[in-house]
């Protein structure tokens, strides 16, 4: 089971162009989505989960393609958007059990266990009486993921939002899709880079609706590996580092300050040798595409 | 569809019952119909009939213009709660099963309102001591079904329209027909939701199947069973169509008021002295009962309206007289001018003592000029309630103006003196 895209092109009216020409192969397992804001990764979620039509090339999700066998996409995906909201008059059960009749789960005992194993899943077995119009962020962020587990979907795409669930939360919920990501694909879109190297089997990364990268996290670690380093630096050589180096952050330490940077040799006295992390990699792929707004 | 989708989509009707009858909303036009029903019935001496009518007429000029609204809430409820995503993503959320199981449980829940404020008004019958008369509210009830579905698949329907082209035309054909054919808002506002039920229910089908029909084209559905669903919405519109033209070109209630020939019977003058104008009008169960089916006796023929309770009074005096002169030949026709033929029988069933008979018209409420009703323009109707004395010979002797009991009373023992 997977998802293949080829060529796969929307301009929306207007003019706008969401992705210009995408070929992806989405397997089994974690999947994550990264690229800045405006980027396309909300165009493709939309479109593989059946949401939008594509203006040329061809997506199949499963086998099914996303033009023709929507219904049949529809019956095997989960899917939570960035932004939604729920109906503030049901209760977290009665929301649940609303969009598993959506879902066609009729047999109300099958509907029943379905709601409160995901329920559980999510951590809100507590306030399953309780009115959604009373809930906080985070909880209806996780209420967002409760409906999208309902029926068991062998194609889960989340589009992270940038904000309402605290640390805590979210490394449960990283677990989470760990966990679930057995037999089934799971697309994350996420902002948060680094979660993603342990997590994800493959990642992608978009840029103005072009593929930058599709592979391993370790493939996207690899060329930077013995070209990423550390500087110490005064506040007043800060500028003159940046211009001579490929800078990927500054940090602030206890004895002053510290610049990331990438480059195949180190000149610098006060620089050593550090391991490359997925931030590092993530802002060498996007400055090399001239895209980070960091500099 | 099978019979466990039919069921799944009963509990999503049954979850947007939930949603609409926990909202302020629904609460806020319950009490306030409710308030207004209570009012309505409480004036003394309003019967169980009066009660009935007096909510039913809140209920199709309020709750009905309420429910347009109501319903284009609850159509545009995902929009406001950005929920849209989250239930096109889903297998049925993106089919016309939902629209119309959305629409069954907004309908139920304007029902649900129009039960509150008879309950009320019941209550409120019951507590000054009236007899109870089930089947008045009942008939109410049932009067109100196809009007609120109507007005519930106008709003529903109409938000989802109002952005395609589609509705725009319509609107606009409208808006040109409406000043060019001047006779067209009399036809639409002499339908009465009793006698005309299939109009509104058609009618109301087919907006909910348009509603449906758009709202998967909107998501792009897959093509299979669109064109059925377009094609049932096609046969419904027609079918109202026909409907509503059988009623308004063809029917028994063409207006009669234009009528020519009843113009110049119209210009007879009925006063005292002179043979009353003849008539044959239909009772509350639909038969025809003529002033010829009393020849040979005197003949009280009462003029009243459920517009005005006063005027409803009239029946309660004339039901007195017809006790007090029982068993001395004396007939009492009660004609209700009304624009339904269906009030009627509730207000017939109190009164058994008197032949009620249904005359079409229309009354604008107290001291109103008021009556466009055939026979009350025969008869030089100037308000109601009127009493017409009428003797053996079918002559007018007299005529009583106002629910007056001693006035009725005065001329009816001169009436029966002269004899």
């Amino acid at each position: 089971m997977e998802i293949e895209i080829r060529g796969l092109r929307k301009v929306y009216p207007g003019g706008v162009v969401g992705l210009e020409g995408l070929d992806l192969r989405i397997p089994a397992g974690l999947f994550g989505l990264l690229g800045p804001n405006g980027s396309g990764k909300t165009t493709l979620m939309r479109i593989l989960a059946t949401l939008l039509e594509p203006t040329a090339g061809e997506a199949r999700v499963a086998g099914y393609e996303v033009h023709r066998d929507k219904a049949a996409i529809r019956e095997i995906l989960g899917y939570m958007p960035q932004e939604f909201g729920f109906y503030p008059n049901l209760t977290a059960y009665e929301t649940l059990d609303y969009f598993a009749l959506l879902s066609r789960i009729t047999d109300k005992g099958e509907r029943n266990r379905r709601i409160e194993r995901a329920l559980q899943e999510v951590n809100l077995v507590e306030v399953a009486g309780r009115r959604v119009g009373t809930f906080s962020g985070g909880m209806k962020q996780r209420l967002g993921i409760a409906q999208a587990l309902l029926n068991h979907p062998k194609v889960l795409i989340v589009d992270e939002p940038t904000s309402g669930l605290d640390p805590e939360e979210r490394i449960r919920l990283r677990n989470l899709w760990v966990e679930l990501a057995g037999n089934r694909i799971i697309i994350l879109s996420t902002h948060i880079v680094a979660d993603l190297a342990a997590s994800a089997e493959q990642l992608a990364i978009l840029h103005q609706g072009r593929l930058l990268f599709a592979g391993r996290p370790i493939e996207l670690l690899a060329p930077l590996r013995s070209k990423t380093w550390i500087i110490d630096v005064e506040e007043e050589e800060l500028s003159r580092v940046r211009q001579e180096y490929f800078v990927t952050g500054v940090f602030r330490s206890a004895t002053g300050m510290q610049v990331r940077v990438v480059a195949d040799e180190m000149a610098h006295p006060r620089g050593y040798a550090a391991e490359p992390t997925m931030d590092d990699a993530y802002v060498h792929t996007m400055k090399q595409a001239g895209a980070s707004e960091l500099d | 569809m099978s019979w466990t989708e039919t069921r799944a989509a009963l509990r999503v009707a049954w979850r947007e019952y939930q949603l609409s009858y926990r909202g302020a909303t629904f609460w806020g036009i319950a009490a306030a119909g409710s308030l207004l029903a209570i009012w309505r019935a409480s004036p003394a001496g309003t019967s169980a009939a009066m009660a009935a009518y007096q909510t039913l007429q809140i209920t199709l000029f309020g709750i009905a213009v309420l429910a347009i609204l109501v319903g284009a809430a609850a159509a545009a409820r995902d929009r406001r709660e950005v929920a849209s995503e989250l239930v096109l993503a889903k297998p049925m959320g993106s089919t016309a099963h939902l629209v119309v199981a959305r629409f069954a449980g907004v309908w139920l829940s304007l029902l649900t309102i129009v039960a509150i404020m008879l309950a009320a008004a019941m209550v409120r019958q019951a507590v000054g001591g009236t007899p109870w008369r089930l089947g008045a509210y009942g008939n109410a009830f049932a009067r109100s079904l196809a009007p609120i579905a109507l007005a519930t698949a106008m709003g529903f329907s109409l938000t989802s329209l109002l952005v395609s082209p589609l509705a725009a035309g319509v609107a606009a054909v409208y808006w040109v027909c409406v000043p060019l054919a001047r006779g067209y808002m009399p036809w639409v506002s002499d339908m009465t939701p009793a006698q005309h039920w299939p109009v509104p229910a058609l009618l109301g089908a087919a907006l909910v199947a348009l509603a449906a029909t758009s709202y998967g084209k909107a998501l792009h559905t897959p093509g299979r069973g669109r064109v059925g669903l377009g094609g049932t919405t096609g046969v419904l519109f027609a079918a109202a169509a026909l409907v509503i033209l059988r009623f308004v070109l063809g029917g028994e209630d063409a207006l009669v008021t234009r009528d020519p020939v009843l113009s110049a019977i119209a210009a007879q003058r009925s006063r005292e002295g002179e043979r009353a104008p003849g008539f044959w009008l239909p009772d509350g169960a639909g038969r025809l009962v003529g002033l010829s089916d009393f020849a040979g006796r005197p003949v009280v023929l009462a003029f009243w309206g459920p517009g005005s309770p006063e005027s409803a009074r009239a029946t309660d005096i004339l039901s007195e007289a017809a006790r007090k002169y029982r068993g001395r030949g004396i007939a009492c026709v009660a004609v209700c001018v009304d624009r339904d033929s269906a009030t009627v029988g509730p207000f017939g069933r109190e009164h058994p003592s008197l032949v009620m008979l249904w005359d079409r018209g229309q009354h604008y409420g107290d001291g109103e000029r008021w009556s466009d009703s055939p026979l009350g323009l025969v008869y030089e109707l100037k308000e109601v309630p009127t009493f017409f004395l009428l003797d053996r010979n079918g002559t007018v002797v007299n005529r009583v103006e106002g629910a007056s009991a001693y006035a009725l009373e005065t001329a009816l023992s001169d009436l029966m003196r002269a004899r």
